[in-house]
């Protein structure tokens, strides 16, 4: 009898598992993009009238890109919410800092429809806002019913966790004395963030940058429920595909594209990162 | 006063002290060093020795007193305004910057034009013997080439002054002598003022022109390292400073400058710093290598008998333990080359009157 090596016998449970859940259906995902669905059938001719149909007509270019600048613009005002908080918890949370983090972590005791029925019963018509403008004669804030702002906002509210676990992390491995260091050498406030504790923390600010971005461009659920009629997302447009108009061919297409988007997302932060300039100590050394 | 930019600097503090809660890290402390001076704060570990240095780097604020540097008042100021170089025992290299990087890091930050950056760069390598390193990353160097890295960075401005804590703990013994050496070289040729924390006295010894022996916040002695050293104003500088016999009696008999006392039967003479009664008991501190071991009574002065047990070799020096009749020991060290006395045997056990030191306890 052969002896199996330990090493395989330790890692093939899992990788059997991602082949199975994540490589397969990504290829199968792959290979329909380039069929043809007729009355909710799928039919193995190749060709490529999908990727012409996703890049030629207006609406799906429109989807895409607002996807990509609601993307975007969630991912930027994460950081801007993010930083002071994941600072101020590793600097001064003390003896409460794993408490402080999970607390941020606490909405997602809930699912997200939940947490997307609470915030439509802040923003929405009938709203904790519009209401209590109502109580004393104003006018409801038209921009937060049913808006592309209203999707945003309700976006960052449901992903600003990940971000802010990510930007803590790095921090609590920080050496915050190197901030002194920095002072002592001639470095005001903000010239010392940006020489020292800036760089030294870019890998976890990248990576929370990447938790934010790839969900938020490939959301559905936000959008079509905050966002209203003009916030359709490409994530929203990619859903119907598979439900209502039954066309999986598109929406393997619709779904290869956003696959793409993240993978050129990754690849540019992978770029960014510089292992030698990282602070990491024993990596790429030599 | 003139007050021209080349004048040398100085740091002074006046009556300077830090409290966290109720416990007084600093406690009233004056201090005023000179313009070329090498200046040790010695002390045991939660002495203020470290308070002290953070509150003349400007990362602590004081609780009450005043930190002037080349006669201005740094009290408010922030640390980096204030133009003083610091170097810390776990170096602080900014671990994603080269050598270059770290050792630039001031001028950058004082916006110094390029070309003389490159040129006090070339300097700083020079003098620290760092030649060939610049593109290096701090993890690739050893542990003393770190150090003299973070040594550049904090001279490369010619900072006003130069705080050291505990520059040489985290370096192996070898490198640490010659470090001593190399530091004070540095004093000495770029008449920087130094500030020098540790609680190692060989060091302090070595590197100083003054030593403040620091205890509980305030100072237990200060002066030039031989008087730290030779005259203890206090008990415990005589413990803390150099190896020494500690022995108890009481006095009988004080003149001015010195006393008589009994010691388990021998009569024994020992200077006192005043203070110090007839019928007083009193501590006395006799460094080892102010006793002598013979095999026969030659020299005047103190004298106890008893017999050798044993020889510690030590290298350069032998520790040669004496045991009284009653069970006690005392101490001796001198050359290991000439041992005169052979373990086992009766020795005689002599120390001049003007030797040792003794405190009311």
């Amino acid at each position: 009898m052969t002896r199996i090596p330990p090493l395989l016998l330790l890692a093939g449970p899992g990788v059997l598992f991602i082949l199975v859940t994540l490589l397969l259906p990504l290829l199968a995902i792959f290979m329909f993009s380039f069929w043809r669905t007729e009355s909710y059938e799928l039919y193995p001719d190749w060709n490529l009238d999908n990727y012409r149909v996703l890049f030629t007509e207006a609406a799906y270019r429109t989807f895409l890109l607002r996807s990509l600048i609601g993307a975007l613009v969630t991912s930027l005002l994460c950081l801007l919410y993010a930083w002071p908080v994941a600072y101020f918890i590793a600097r001064h949370g003390g003896r409460y800092r794993l408490l402080l983090v999970l607390l941020l972590a606490a909405p997602f005791f809930t699912g997200v429809i939940l947490r997307i029925a609470a915030l439509q019963g802040i923003f929405g018509p009938g709203g904790l806002i519009n209401m209590a403008l109502g109580i004393f004669g104003l006018p409801p804030i038209a921009a937060l019913m049913y808006t592309p702002l209203a999707a945003t906002i309700g976006h960052v509210y449901l992903f600003v966790p990940f971000m802010v676990t990510a930007i803590y992390l790095s921090l609590v491995n920080f050496n915050f004395d190197l901030l002194e260091t920095a002072k002592i050498n001639g470095a005001g406030p903000w010239r010392a963030f940006i020489e020292v504790t800036w760089p030294l923390n870019w890998i976890g600010t990248a990576i929370g940058l990447a938790l934010v971005f790839i969900p938020c461009l490939a959301s559905a659920v936000t959008p079509r429920f905050l966002g209203g009629p003009s916030a359709t997302s490409f994530g929203m447009s990619l859903g119907q595909q598979f439900g209502e108009t039954g066309t999986w061919a598109l929406g393997s297409a619709m779904g290869v594209v956003l696959f793409a988007f993240s993978l050129l997302v990754l690849a540019v932060m992978g770029f960014t990162v510089n292992l030698k300039r990282s602070g990491f100590t024993g990596m790429g050394a030599r | 006063m003139t007050r021209a930019d080349d004048r040398p600097a100085s740091l002074s503090l006046q009556s300077v002290s830090k409290h966290f809660g109720p416990v007084r890290a600093v406690d009233g402390i004056d201090l005023a060093i000179g313009q070329d001076e090498f200046f040790s704060l010695l002390g045991p570990s939660g002495s203020g020795k470290t308070t002290m240095l953070r509150i003349i780097a400007g990362l602590e604020r004081p609780t009450t007193g005043r930190v002037l540097v080349r006669g201005q008042d740094v009290t408010t100021m922030p640390p980096y305004r204030r133009r003083i170089g610091m170097v810390f025992q776990n170096f602080l290299l900014f671990p994603h910057k080269t050598v270059a990087e770290n050792i630039v890091f001031p001028l950058r930050m004082q916006n110094v034009a390029r070309a003389e950056r490159d040129e006090r760069l070339l300097w700083a390598m020079k003098l620290l013997r760092l030649d060939g390193l610049a593109e290096r990353y701090p993890n690739e160097l050893s542990g003393g080439q770190q150090q003299r890295v973070s040594l550049a960075r904090g001279l490369i401005s010619r900072p006003a002054l130069l705080l050291l804590d505990e520059p040489l703990a985290n370096l192996d013994r070898e490198l640490r002598a010659e470090m001593e050496v190399e530091i004070r070289r540095y004093q000495k040729e770029l008449n920087i003022p130094f500030v020098y924390v540790t609680h190692n006295q060989e060091e302090a010894l070595t590197m100083s022109d003054r030593i403040a022996v620091m205890r509980n916040g305030v100072f237990e002695q200060i002066g030039p390292r031989n008087d730290v050293y030779r005259k203890p104003a206090t008990a415990f500088v005589a413990a803390f400073v150099g190896q020494s016999n500690q022995l108890t009696a009481r006095a009988e008999m004080v003149g001015p400058d010195s006393l008589t006392l009994t010691w388990r039967g021998h009569r024994l003479h020992l200077p006192h710093p005043g203070g110090i009664k007839a019928g007083d008991d009193v501590r006395f501190f006799i460094k080892y290598e102010d006793i002598e071991v013979t095999p026969e009574r030659t020299a005047p002065g103190n004298h106890v008998g008893g017999h050798l047990r044993d020889i510690i070799f030590k290298g350069q020096t032998a520790n040669y333990i004496v045991s009284l009749a009653d069970g006690s020991e005392i101490i001796a060290s001198a050359s290991s080359r000439d041992q005169k006395v052979t373990i086992g045997e009766a020795v005689s056990v002599t120390w001049p009157a003007s030797a040792g030191m003794c405190f009311k306890t």
